[in-house]
């Protein structure tokens, strides 16, 4: 059974990699315009949830559902369900031998079907939104990492999805180039968009998210606003791992 | 050898009869040059041979090295399996297959071209498999994430870089191809190797071997540099950007 | 085994290409193989020790041919409906084939024994002339460096066949070659498997030295740096040092040259050397059954492809140093 109003609900899912349990009967809902923060210690799961929503990882029980349709099922198009859903990746994952615009226009011209001057108009409109109409002919490994990671924002919206995921997109960025992904990432919220975000960003957590999540060892441990996770969380493991955390990482980016 | 294979230069060889106080005259090359319309007859040969041998190896080794990734597990298993035995019988045993064992009546050049295009796309899989599977996961995933089908996602995002880092790999096949074409000698194709022993083999030369050999021997020399750098300019002009492969 | 490269950006990657068996413990390969080594081995201490002298295309075989024989026979004189009909008659050209193959054997074994001299010999003394050619070319100066390169070059950029033919026809070896004693004697090889000797030799030089010198240049510089710094010199840091390294490195390059050896070896009957392939065209032209013999020679020259492959993945194993991939830089 599903929430009518929730744009994505994950309903007892089940995960294991081999012998291994990751997820462990994760239950949560959002709904539309959330900005849905997970946090967590490495190896608890948060990426693997992440890539359960576009089932680039398979879930092994439990259902997800994506504005009421369920979207674990052997049914399923897949292919479909990634046009609703767009993602962005710790490591960009551009596709190399395309140049900014080509990398934004390629899903548009082969997914969605749009003419060359279709795409390249709404490619080309993305990438202003993201920052990025000057390098719109640059290759990949031309730009910086910032960069990068802003096209990969680009490219994702470019299908118009439903929901965006999140992968650590700022984790392998050099800290002064964070600043300007998470400026695109909040106008994106601003914008209304729902977002799924695993991050390590406590900054953008605490403006921007509607809730935050943090999972351990496969489960979610606590959730609810901002103010309650910093300010007074319900359980100690969590108070530990935010105070951990924020030393290392908190604080704004500009 | 057969024996039909056998005027007297051949014999004298094998008796071991060679004079080497005439080796390497100055009327041994005249007669070389004089004949130069003959044997390049024969490097064109050899040119075209080499060319639809690398072009068929590359219409099935593509395919193949595709399948070997991403096929389902008796399909990439049985393409791996033909594979190995193409790579693991010699050159010549291929051909003598493709000529003298095929129902219909090829010709020695398209029996050529079968044998060494067979051998080839065997030899080509494997370069695009390891190109394939060195193009990372990243890439395949950030191509179904935006809603390809996985044969787009090959089409569109894995093949066109895995073609690039398939350079090195093929600029070698190419020239292995080149100087493979000589083993057609076996079924008398007139490419340029044969071309030299028909023309050292002819009554009367029997002192012009060395100097035929040699000029075959430069000939087929100045193809391989020229392919080489031909390839190098090639590999050059469709790097991608940014890469480091342009320079 | 992996497609090995030189590591040079635009490569100037030089390598044979490679079988790509990968022999791990799997009984199906030992089931074959061992029977396989074990018969040709019985059959070469049989013909040169136990009944020495016989010619070898009437050399009689271990294997008895007449059950196959009368059981195709017996297949093809069934009367059975079309489509069983047909299949008996299938399974009767696959026991033909069988006798057939079995005939072969002891002139294939013959064979065999050149094809395999060709191979190891060339190979230990190809690598006895590539190390000093690729140590000239990676640590040498001006005057050892271009020669190394041009001969390497020369070598790589035309086709064996042509060097054979320069050696044997060009040359007239064999009138040289006539003079070493032992040359012919018994089992030793003759004169036109020493001049095949000599040509592979060259050749396979001129490629392993190419393996090498991509391998020495994997070995990190450091390592011959600290060498020197505890008061080895040049040659002595080269040869305890970084060579222990570097070969490990070189380890695939070997794979592919040894394989390439065993089929390549069968350019040798060219230059009329009895080897495998020579053997085979001879049963050919006079049986005129050549889909037959080739293919017993293609699974022939396989198993020897197979084994050789298996031989270097254990060498490959063996050799592992800790940490330190066997399968250079990547």
């Amino acid at each position: 059974m599903s929430d009518a109003n929730a744009l994505l609900e994950f309903e007892d899912v089940h995960q294991s990699y081999g012998e291994e349990k990751v997820l462990r009967g994760i239950d949560f809902e959002m709904e539309r315009g959330d900005v849905e923060v997970v946090i967590g210690p490495s190896g608890s799961g948060k990426s693997t949830m992440l890539r359960c929503v576009n089932r680039l990882t398979e879930i092994d029980s439990g259902t997800i559902y994506l504005d009421g349709d369920p979207v674990t099922t052997p049914e399923t198009d897949v292919n479909a369900l990634r046009r609703r859903v767009g993602m962005v990746f710790q490591d960009f994952n551009l596709f190399a031998h395309r140049t900014a615009l080509g990398n934004v226009t390629l899903g548009l011209r082969e997914v969605l079907g749009h003419s060359k001057e279709e795409a390249r108009a709404e490619a080309m409109s993305q990438l202003e939104r993201v920052g990025l109409a000057n390098q719109a002919d640059s290759y990949p490994a031309e730009l910086s990492g910032g960069q990068k990671q802003r096209v990969g924002i680009a490219r994702a919206l470019a299908m118009d999805p439903e929901l965006m995921l999140f992968d650590e997109p700022t984790s392998a960025l050099d800290p002064e180039l964070i600043g300007e992904v998470l400026r695109v990432m909040r106008d994106l919220a601003d914008d209304g968009m729902t977002m799924l975000c695993v991050t390590h960003e406590m900054g953008f957590a605490q403006e921007a998210a509607s809730t935050i999540s943090f999972l351990d060892e496969g489960s979610v441990v606590e959730r609810g606003p901002p103010e309650q996770l910093f300010e007074a969380p319900e359980h100690e493991r969590t108070g530990e791992f935010l105070e951990r955390l924020t030393s290392l990482h908190g604080g704004q980016h500009g | 050898m057969s024996p039909a294979l056998a005027p007297d230069v051949v014999l004298a060889a094998a008796a071991g009869n060679v004079d080497p106080g005439v080796v390497l005259q100055a009327g041994d090359w005249e007669f070389v040059y004089r004949n130069r319309r003959f044997l390049l007859y024969g490097a064109g040969v050899t040119v075209l041979l080499t060319l639809t041998s690398v072009v068929l190896g590359l219409l099935a080794g593509l395919p193949a090295g595709i399948v070997e990734v991403y096929g389902s597990g008796p399909v990439a298993a049985a393409v791996n399996r033909a594979g190995v035995l193409l790579r693991g019988t010699p050159l010549l045993v291929i051909l003598a297959f493709t000529f003298f064992v095929n129902p219909i009546n090829v010709g020695a050049f398209e029996a050529a071209t079968l044998g060494l295009g067979l051998r080839s796309a065997a030899y080509q899989s494997q370069i695009f498999r390891g190109a394939i599977q060195s193009v990372g996961q990243g890439q395949m995933e950030a191509a179904r994430s935006v809603g390809m089908s996985q044969f787009e996602a090959i089409r569109h995002v894995v093949v066109p870089q895995a073609l690039r880092r398939s350079i090195p790999g093929f600029q070698n096949e190419f020239t292995i191809v080149l100087k493979d074409t000589s083993v057609a000698f076996f079924i008398g194709l007139a490419e340029l190797l044969t071309r030299g022993f028909n023309l050292f083999t002819q009554p009367g030369q029997s002192t012009s071997v060395l100097e035929v050999i040699l000029a075959v021997s430069a000939v087929y020399f100045v193809l391989t540099v020229l392919t080489n750098q031909g390839l190098e300019l090639l590999g050059r002009r469709f790097a991608i950007p940014g890469t480091g492969g342009e320079r | 085994m992996s497609a090995e490269t030189a590591d040079e950006p635009g490569g100037s990657a030089t390598t044979r290409g490679t079988v790509g068996v990968e022999l791990s413990r799997r009984p199906l390969f030992y089931a074959v193989l061992g029977p396989f080594w074990a018969w040709l081995v019985v059959r070469w201490v049989y013909d040169w020790v136990v009944v020495p002298g016989t010619n070898v295309t009437s050399r009689e075989t271990f294997f008895p041919t007449q059950p196959f024989v009368s059981a195709g026979e017996v297949l093809r004189e069934t009367a059975a409906p079309p489509p069983l009909a047909g299949l008996l008659d299938w399974f009767a050209g696959g026991l033909d084939f069988i006798a057939f193959g079995i005939e072969a054997l002891p002139q294939l074994a013959a064979g065999a024994w050149v094809t395999i001299v060709l191979t190891v010999v060339s190979i230990l003394a190809g690598l006895v002339l590539a190390v000093p050619l690729s140590v000239a070319r990676v640590y040498g100066n001006r005057v050892t460096r271009y020669p190394a390169l041009a001969a390497t070059e020369l070598i790589r950029g035309t086709p064996l066949l042509a060097q054979l033919f320069v050696l044997y026809f060009g040359l007239g070896l064999t009138q040289y070659v006539r003079v070493i004693p032992g040359v012919g004697v018994g089992v030793l090889p003759d004169t036109a498997v020493m001049v095949a000797l000599i040509g592979f030799t060259i050749n396979s030089a001129a490629y392993q030295s190419e393996y090498i010198r991509s391998a020495l240049l994997s070995v990190d510089s450091g390592q011959l740096t600290a060498g020197r710094a505890i008061g080895l010199s040049k040659v002595e840091a080269i040869r305890h040092v970084v060579l222990p390294q570097g070969l490990r490195f070189a380890i695939p390059g070997w794979s592919n040259e040894l394989v390439y050896l065993i089929k390549y070896s069968s350019l040798a009957s060219f230059i009329t050397v009895r080897e495998l392939f020579f053997r085979a065209e001879a049963i050919g032209n006079d049986t005129y059954l050549y889909v037959q013999i080739y293919t017993v020679a293609a699974l022939f020259y396989i198993a020897l492809v197979v084994s050789a492959s298996a031989f270097m993945s254990y060498v490959e194993d063996r050799v592992a140093i800790p940490g330190l991939g066997t399968k250079g830089r990547r």
